[in-house]
């Protein structure tokens, strides 16, 4: 790297002055960014806010850990080694994360809608109006039937003596 | 720096020690188990307290997470760090508690408070303070106040780098992304911390 850049001009130098308010960065290199800390006023400024921020966070300690964390952890490893499946099912959904869940879940609704779809199953109809509706039909086919059998009948009729007369 | 030492410092070198104790704890070696739990318990508090701001909350999560290395005992295999599977698991249910908390206070709590705000747990943690403390204890709270603002991730990567001292690339595998991603996104979460802390150069820290 040339020093002579200032590493907060580049974004892949620039987490070096984090590095340097960490103290994780190395001698050496920690040396050559305090040289141009020295004449680089926008290098030194992040350094003197980013030592406010480091300082700032150094004052929060947390807080102690109660004194039967462990029992309670052990009590809650062999409450769940006891616990029926449906039990450590649910403990173990409690925290789930169901973000992905949902995506997947909206796919298969999508595919379950594109199969009905193209396999549409058979409609089923009123049942008083389809018995009306074949009623109607079967009127008419027999009013139909009818006529053809009373027009047979006549033809028969008509045809019966001649008929007779030509065997006798 | 106070905090983190004993975990992450010496992770290199413990880590085949951390990984051997986990197959022992795989074999069944329960003592093991315990080892890991005393040299681990206080860094992943301490990281989810800074977390969700709850002391109750932070101590229930933590144990969910030695629960789950407890229950994954049988199918672990030592592919990563052990405690970058333990932050990995750590990150992941503090993060969902952010998420659902948020989700229980609902949209107007958010527009208050802007996107990516941490519930503020105004209870919990407040210890009645002696008159004398009462300055650093304010400004130790605009130092909570300031971090519980940071969107989520930023959060936990500052808090991961600075209290934990991960380097990048353990970050971005427990955070399961680039490492260039994590220099982004902490040279944006400190570069907010530093326009909201900015004032306490001034009037020092108490």
């Amino acid at each position: 790297m040339n020093w002579m850049d200032c590493p907060l001009q580049r974004e892949e130098t620039a987490d070096l002055l984090l590095d340097y308010s960490a103290r994780r960065l190395d001698a050496a290199r920690a040396v050559l960014l305090e040289r141009h800390m020295e004449n680089c006023l926008e290098c030194s400024k992040f350094r003197a806010e980013q030592a406010v921020v480091w300082d700032a966070l150094d004052r929060w300690e947390p807080m102690p850990v109660s004194t039967d964390f462990n029992r309670r952890l052990w009590q809650r490893i062999d409450a769940a080694a006891n616990a029926p499946w449906y039990r450590s099912l649910a403990d173990s959904l409690r925290f789930a994360n169901w973000k992905p869940v949902f995506p997947l879940a909206a796919a298969i609704l999508a595919i379950a809608g594109g199969f009905l779809l193209d396999h549409p199953g058979k409609e089923v109809a009123d049942p008083a109006e389809s018995v009306q509706g074949v009623s109607v039909t079967q009127a008419d086919q027999l009013e139909q039937t009818l006529d053809d059998i009373q027009m047979l009948r006549q033809l028969d009729t008509a045809n019966a003596p001649s008929g007779g007369s030509s065997k006798m | 720096m106070v905090q983190g030492v004993n975990t992450i410092t010496g992770a290199t070198s413990a880590l085949d020690l951390d990984a051997q104790l986990m197959l022992r704890v795989r074999e069944g070696d329960d003592d093991s188990f315990r080892l890991l739990l005393e040299k681990h318990r206080s860094p992943v508090i301490r990281f989810v307290y800074r977390m969700v701001q709850d002391q109750a909350i932070s101590e229930e999560l933590a144990q969910e997470v030695f629960l789950r290395v407890y229950r994954s005992r049988g199918t672990y295999e030592p592919t990563a760090r052990f405690t970058t599977w333990l932050f990995r698991i750590a990150t992941h249910l503090a993060l969902n508690w952010l998420r659902d908390v948020r989700n229980e206070r609902g949209q107007q709590r958010l527009d208050d408070e802007g996107d990516g705000e941490m519930p503020v747990r105004e209870v919990a943690d407040r210890r009645p303070t002696v008159e004398q403390r009462m300055v650093a204890q304010t400004r130790l709270q605009e130092v909570r106040d300031a971090i519980a603002m940071l969107p989520d991730k930023q959060r936990a990567a500052v808090l991961m780098h600075k209290y934990e001292e991960m380097e990048y690339a353990q970050i971005s595998q427990v955070l399961e992304c680039s490492e260039s991603a994590v220099k982004s996104l902490l040279f944006r979460a400190y570069e907010t911390l530093r326009a909201r802390l900015a004032h306490m150069s001034a009037r020092g820290l108490g």
